[in-house]
């Protein structure tokens, strides 16, 4: 556990509005549950007893004081799951991976968990796993689910994927094709366009596969840092029209045929983008 | 985007979406990104979308909108095409590039287009789809016109109209006066007038502190999500809410309380705040009319509690969330301790459009005191599951069967559960009743968020109980005691009822918690804790009685008392999981053996029995093929001699017993006691045996070879039979006991049809459909010739067409049902194959003003309607004294009756004539029985007798009676199970003082090693069918139709098996082998 790290945490955080449960739920996205340093370490910080910080963190199901699996399996136990014959997924889940509801398998691989409703009341029996939704879930499926769930859940073959589809691309403002040839990126023509970082303008090259996301720097910027994005061809900022659906820091655009945009978020690190249809207006 | 000053100049940028018509000629692709649709599949399908777009330059002829929740949730990931509203439900990747390229065209790909589920006939358009139709979507509407992430989409629609026109006056109380005129209620469940709140909330002075507004969108109630598609699909609506609620109530702050468990409402949440803020609709002087207003998002943490307001508020505080004492009322004493005004995400989403369109418009939607829609999730065993808005007061039945499409399988729906964990069960014969506040709560359940979960004969209202109860006991906070330990209390009684440790007194015991905790809990949660327990008793409690009493879960869900659901369906207690094991390692003597032991009948069995256990196997519910069971039996008996098999026989005792009636009830009642060693006497009035078996079921379903043959194996020395002889004409009842008998047992059948008691009914040609098939099984007599009518859907009806249609002189067969053909209670393949032969259906056509056919007549009597009254008489054309011919009219369906199926309306005007030369009427059987009513026997109006349900004692002490005569026209493996009791029965009566055994749950207790199944085969296999006669090689003749399945076959079906008995049995044969084990290590 990182100190630091927990500080920082509790720092961002408004004390004063009795963030508890934001800070204990940061916390948990970072280590999957709720180490009891933590726990002290916020006590201290935010001037409550333990007691009171441990209380919140044992009332709320949202909240483990164990260490939980590398994937997370949820069974929606909802009522409309419920009459669906959900409790039949459950003890199947509970067969194959030999462990009860709460638990995690001895190789830290995959902790099983129940949740009262996932309103998806529509499709139950509905599992959620790494946060990727199974409808209409059989017990003959189960097996199915778990393998899929230990070899990652979006692994897409880009070659032979029909999701995955080129995108020429180039600059909004002088027009020049953004496509190079020469650094190749998951086989295909890669993009290329400047960053600004670190005091100076570096290229930055990403897939012009859609839906890969893979991205080559050559002078890679730190973590979470906005940066604003150029055309290496007119040497000009690459445009904002929208701010990132996930993170809220401004989008750069680039053009995909006439009047198309493809819209990226300019902070390093956020996988959020936009395709946006609609023409763009340049004025 | 720029943040505006004034209301005039955001009114102007407004305008500019409103006039923008440009695009709306374009056509437009919307489909659901919410949570359900992207469960479905729905971001594979906008991938492709974008992709065709792009690779084929449509973007200036075709738009995209990516939209929340548009509620047909069933239907999805389907897409719809405007301007037509072309509806393609069930898309896969590939039909998209040919729904985009027609789009473009305006046109209509016709193959993808949406249907009812088994109809043919396509809906073009949105509005023409029954579940939209009956809707009223004032709120959810709007869902479809939005793309959530993108504030002009909202503002196209004409979004933040009501806003502006609220901050257009400076005194705002005026927004308060709208509210209450509207009466608008509250939407989280309690339904306390908004209006009212908002009054309160206003009115409270917080010398210049703040005052909060609380968006309440925990929805912790399982089962229902109309909170989350809101906030998913239409952000901004919730948002205006809230602004406007502010400048009414002068609040400061708003927090929407969402819980973790919906990310994506989350992230919309935060994406329109944003958008709205970047706008000046939020933050300092908004739109500088000198209001501030912020609204943040507050994730819950997973609590069911926090719905609570009072324990919401402490969980913003970050405190543990447990409910506190009110008075002070939030309203006082809130959110840190200020005035706090929280609604729910449906009030406030309700609030733009009373404040655009009036609270008399309003009002004039819903019924009086419950203004406006309400949105429930549909969900469960019903077909269009999804989300549906209808106004406050409309009918259940309405919302259920015409927007909900009824129920999703063969079983009927039972009850709908509304309210969630605080709510109740309201059972089917009850949805007339108007959905709205207060007729909920008058039948014992409430509105609740608006879950309405459907549940149909495979739900256990017990077990329904117990689930909310373990709910419950894990959700209470603990701070009341007899919230804490009541729900657990509860639930532990109804573990032991499901599992089978249930007595009577638990039955008193929970009744008497339930009003305890009740009355004596602080919070609303502890406070309705005990309606699940108590509307279920109020409406189910024989379901309860069931469970502890019989040890048996009529639904098959309570585990322990149902063990293998094949076995516990067998009313004759056969195992077939373990002959299907049995075939499945080759050893078929022992399959025999296994089927003989609990079932006489065997071959007859596997050739007429109506298959409850396929019915039930796990299998075929949990959405694959149920295991042909009877066809393996058909294959067991088909190849082995029944003499493997050998039953006991007792030494002769002196008792003796009479049996009236050889058909298969009497016969197996007969064998049962002989092998006790009684001596029995059987009095058939036919000259042969077989009841039902010979004399009403054709040959070409069982031949007659077989039923001799089996019934040959079943007869012993201690075993006489007296053909001709007829109780009533050769006898009564005092004769028989008087003489020889010390008990009689009664099985004389149902042997009299139902007339149809119109005019000119015993003219010649018509025939009542037991005397049609009796004559030609029995006697050899064909009666029918040239176009033959037969008037009934049932068995008989089926088997009379049949038949008619091998006589020689027949031309034509027609069958007329008055309802639609699913509905036809025949078995669905007899349905089939006299299709195939050439029989013509007629569904929807009845002969005129005929209200009883034997469907109703069964429901009918199971109420204790009296029959007889409602049959009106007509003429039936005839010339000569003999029938040429009736008139019909033709009928739609109605409304559903208290069966759950629609009633058949006549439809004036549409009379028809129809010439016949002979017509059955087959709407039906009952029992010849006037004559035992004058032996002192208690008989109803339906002819049937009655009897102890447990014991089949009739009202005469010393005589019992079984089969179709007590049940009204039955299975034959009821009969036979009727059989099975009775010999039980009256060996009891016979040895008095015999002690009754307790009821136990019929578990399997023997281990059968399982075949070793690989993942492919058990993924590739499919159901065996057993071969059938080609319609020109049975049409004429009497052929067995049905032929057996090859070796092979019959063996790989069995390879299909889950072995459901393993459960039971696998932990006890390994700890089995451990102690074996650990004997053996003892004599050593």
């Amino acid at each position: 556990m990182d100190t630091e790290n927990i500080l920082e945490i509790i720092k961002r955080s408004d004390k004063n509005r009795g963030a508890i449960i934001a800070i204990l739920e940061e916390i948990q996205a970072t280590y999957t549950y709720l180490p009891e340093a933590a726990l002290r370490l916020v006590a201290e910080e935010t001037g409550h007893s333990l007691t009171d910080i441990y209380g919140v963190a044992t009332f709320y199901k949202a909240f483990s004081l164990k260490p939980r699996g590398k994937h997370c399996i949820s069974v929606c136990l909802g009522t409309a799951c419920h009459v669906r014959g959900a409790q039949a997924i459950v003890d199947e889940f509970k067969y194959e991976l030999k462990i009860a509801p709460g638990g995690t398998t001895p190789d830290n691989e995959i902790s099983l968990e129940t949740v009262n409703c996932l309103g998806a009341c529509a499709l139950g029996p509905t599992v959620v796993a790494d946060g990727h939704y199974f409808p209409h879930v059989t017990k003959g499926e189960v097996r199915e689910i778990i393998a899929r769930t230990k070899e990652e859940m979006e692994k897409i073959n880009t070659e032979t994927d029909d999701r995955i589809f080129r995108l020429p691309l180039s600059c909004p403002l002088c027009k020049a094709s953004l496509m190079d040839p020469d650094h190749p990126l998951d086989g295909h023509p890669s993009v290329r366009i400047d960053v600004s970082a670190n005091g100076r303008k570096n290229p930055l090259r990403l897939s012009s596969l859609y839906g890969s996301g893979a991205v080559a720097m050559e002078d890679p910027v730190p973590l979470n840092q906005v940066s604003p994005l150029f055309c290496p061809h007119c040497d000009e900022e690459l445009p904002s029209f929208s701010i990132c659906p996930e993170c809220g820091s401004p989008m750069a655009a680039l053009l995909v045929r006439a009047g198309c945009a493809w819209e990226i978020c300019t902070r390093r690190g956020c996988r959020g983008h936009l395709l946006n249809l609609n023409q763009i207006n340049l004025s | 985007m720029k943040t505006f000053q004034t209301v005039a100049a955001f009114n102007a940028y407004r305008a500019s979406f409103l006039t923008d018509k440009n695009e709306e000629k374009k056509p437009c692709i919307v489909i659901c990104g919410g949570t359900g649709g992207q469960a479905s599949g729905s971001n594979d399908l906008i991938r492709i979308i974008k992709r065709r777009i792009l690779e084929q330059n449509l973007h200036d002829k075709l738009s995209l909108r990516v939209t929340g929740c548009l509620g047909f949730c069933e239907m999805d990931p389907f897409i719809i095409v405007e301007p037509g509203y072309n509806l393609y439900p069930k898309l896969k990747m590939e039909n998209v590039p040919k729904i985009i390229d027609a789009a473009v065209k305006g046109e209509v790909v016709e193959e993808l287009l949406y249907r009812e589920p088994g109809s043919t006939v396509k809906r073009y358009s949105e509005q023409e789809i029954p579940f939209f139709q009956g809707q009223t979507r004032i709120v959810l509407g709007q869902n479809q016109h939005v793309d959530p992430i993108r504030i002009g989409d909202y503002l196209k629609m004409g979004g933040y109209a009501a806003l502006e026109k609220a901050l257009e006056k400076q005194d705002r109380a005026w927004l308060v006066d709208e509210i209450l005129k509207s009466k608008l209620r509250g939407r989280g469940g309690a339904g306390f007038m908004t209006g009212r709140k908002w009054e309160m909330a206003r009115n409270m002075k917080n010398g210049g502190g703040p005052k909060y507004i609380i968006c309440n969108a925990d929805e912790g109630d399982p089962g229902a999500y109309m909170d989350r598609s809101m906030l998913e699909g239409n952000p901004h609506a919730i948002i205006e809410g809230m602004i406007i609620a502010a400048l009414a109530i002068g609040a400061s702050d708003g927090i929407i309380y969402v819980r973790t468990e919906y990310p994506l409402a989350i992230k919309h949440a935060t994406i329109a705040i944003r958008e709205a803020r970047r706008l000046g609709l939020l933050g300092k002087n908004i739109l500088g009319r000198g209001v501030d207003f912020e609204i943040e998002v507050f994730h819950g943490a997973g609590a069911f509690v926090c719905g609570e307001e009072t324990a919401l508020i402490k969980s913003i505080e970050g405190k543990m969330g447990e409910p506190r004492q009110r008075p002070p009322y939030p309203i006082e004493k809130g959110l840190f301790g200020h005035p706090t005004c929280i609604n729910n995400v449906e009030t406030l989403a309700n609030v733009p459009y009373i404040i655009n369109h009036g609270a008399e418009a309003y009002t004039k939607i819903g019924v009086e005191n419950n203004a406006g829609t309400k949105i429930f999730s549909l969900v469960g065993k019903i077909k269009n599951t999804g989300l549906v808005e209808v106004p406050l007061g409309t009918p259940i039945n309405k919302v259920v069967y015409d927007i909900g499409g009824g129920p999703v399988s063969a079983a009927r729906i039972k009850a709908i559960q509304t309210g969630g964990p605080s709510g109740g069960c309201i059972p089917a014969s009850m949805f007339d009743l108007p959905i709205d506040y207060d007729s909920l709560a008058k039948a014992g359940s409430i509105m609740g968020s608006g879950g309405m979960i459907v549940m149909d004969e495979n739900t256990c209202m017990v077990d329904v109980a117990k689930y909310f109860m373990s709910f419950l006991k894990d959700e209470s906070c603990g701070k009341c005691f007899t919230c804490r330990k009541g729900t657990q209390r509860m639930h532990e009684i109804l573990e032991d009822i499901t599992e089978g440790r249930g007595t009577p007194e638990h039955l008193v015991l929970l009744e008497e918690l339930a009003l305890t905790v009740k009355d004596t809990t602080m919070c609303g949660l502890g406070q309705t804790a005990a309606n699940p327990v108590m509307s279920t008793l109020r409406y189910f409690r024989e379901e309860y009685e069931r469970h502890i009493e019989d040890k048996k879960c009529g639904a098959f869900v309570c585990k322990q008392l149902t063990g293998a659901p094949c076995q516990a369906a067998c009313p004759v207690d056969t195992e077939p999981w373990r002959y299907v094991a049995m075939v499945e390692k080759g050893d078929y003597e022992e399959a025999y053996r296994v089927i003989r032991t609990a079932n006489p009948f065997p071959a007859v069995s596997a050739r007429v029995c109506d298959r409850k256990c396929e019915n039930r196997c796990s299998l075929g519910v949990s959405g694959g093929e149920a295991i042909a069971i009877r066809a393996i039996k058909r294959f067991v008996t088909d190849r082995v001699n029944p003499s493997v098999y050998k039953p006991q026989r007792a030494r002769k005792k002196k008792k003796e017993v009479a049996v009236i009636g050889a058909g298969p009830a009497g016969l197996t009642a007969a064998h049962g006691l002989s092998l006790i060693g009684y001596g029995v006497t059987i009095y058939e009035a036919e000259n042969q045996p077989g009841g039902m078996l010979t004399c009403s079921l054709p040959a070409y379903r069982l031949p007659r070879d077989i039923v001799e043959k089996e019934i040959k194996t079943l007869l012993n020395p201690n075993i006489k039979i007296e053909y001709g002889r007829a109780l009533g004409k050769d006898m009564t009842l005092q004769d028989l006991l008087n003489d020889r008998f010390d008990a009689v047992f009664l099985s004389i059948g149902a042997h009299e049809s139902w007339r149809l008691d119109l005019e000119n009914e015993d003219v010649e040609g018509i025939f009542p459909s037991i005397q049609f098939l009796k004559a030609f099984n029995i006697r050899g007599e064909e009666l029918a010739r040239g176009h033959v009518g037969i008037i009934g859907g049932g068995n008989s009806a089926v088997d009379a067409a049949r038949v008619a249609l091998r006589q020689k002189d027949v031309t034509s067969v027609s069958l007329f049902y008055r309802r639609t053909r699913e509905e036809m209670p025949a078995y669905e393949e007899e349905i089939d194959a006299a299709l195939e032969e050439g029989v013509k259906v007629e569904t929807l056509i009845s002969p005129v003003k005929i209200h009883v056919r034997q469907e109703d007549i069964e429901a009918a009597l199971k109420e204790g309607v009296e029959l007889e009254t409602l049959v009106t008489p007509i003429k039936i054309f005839s010339k000569e004294g003999r029938i040429i011919g009736i008139e019909c009219i033709k009928n739609r369906l109605g409304e559903v009756d208290a069966t759950g199926r629609r009633r058949p309306v006549p439809i004036p005007g549409s009379e028809f004539r129809v010439e016949l030369d002979t017509l059955i009427v087959a709407i039906g059987e009952k029992p010849k029985s006037e004559f035992l009513a004058s032996m002192g026997l208690d008989v109803n109006r339906g002819g049937r007798l009655k009897v102890d349900r447990k014991t089949l004692e009739t009202s005469l002490k010393g005589v019992f009676a079984g089969g179709d005569l007590v049940t009204g026209p039955n299975t034959v493996i009821d009969a036979i199970a009727a059989g099975k009791k009775a010999a039980k029965s009256i060996d009891r009566f016979l040895q008095k003082g015999k002690i009754e055994k307790a009821a136990a749950p019929k578990l399997p207790s023997t281990y059968i090693e399982p075949a070793v199944i690989d993942e492919t085969e058990a993924q590739t296999a499919r159901r065996a069918e057993p071969a059938v006669l080609a319609p020109h090689e049975r049409v004429k003749n009497f052929r067995e139709v049905t032929l057996v399945l090859p070796e092979d076959k019959a063996r790989a079906e069995c390879r299909r098996c889950l072995r459901c008995d393993l459960a039971f049995t696998r932990d006890k044969s390994a700890s089995q082998a451990a102690s074996h084990t650990i004997e053996g290590a003892k004599h050593d």
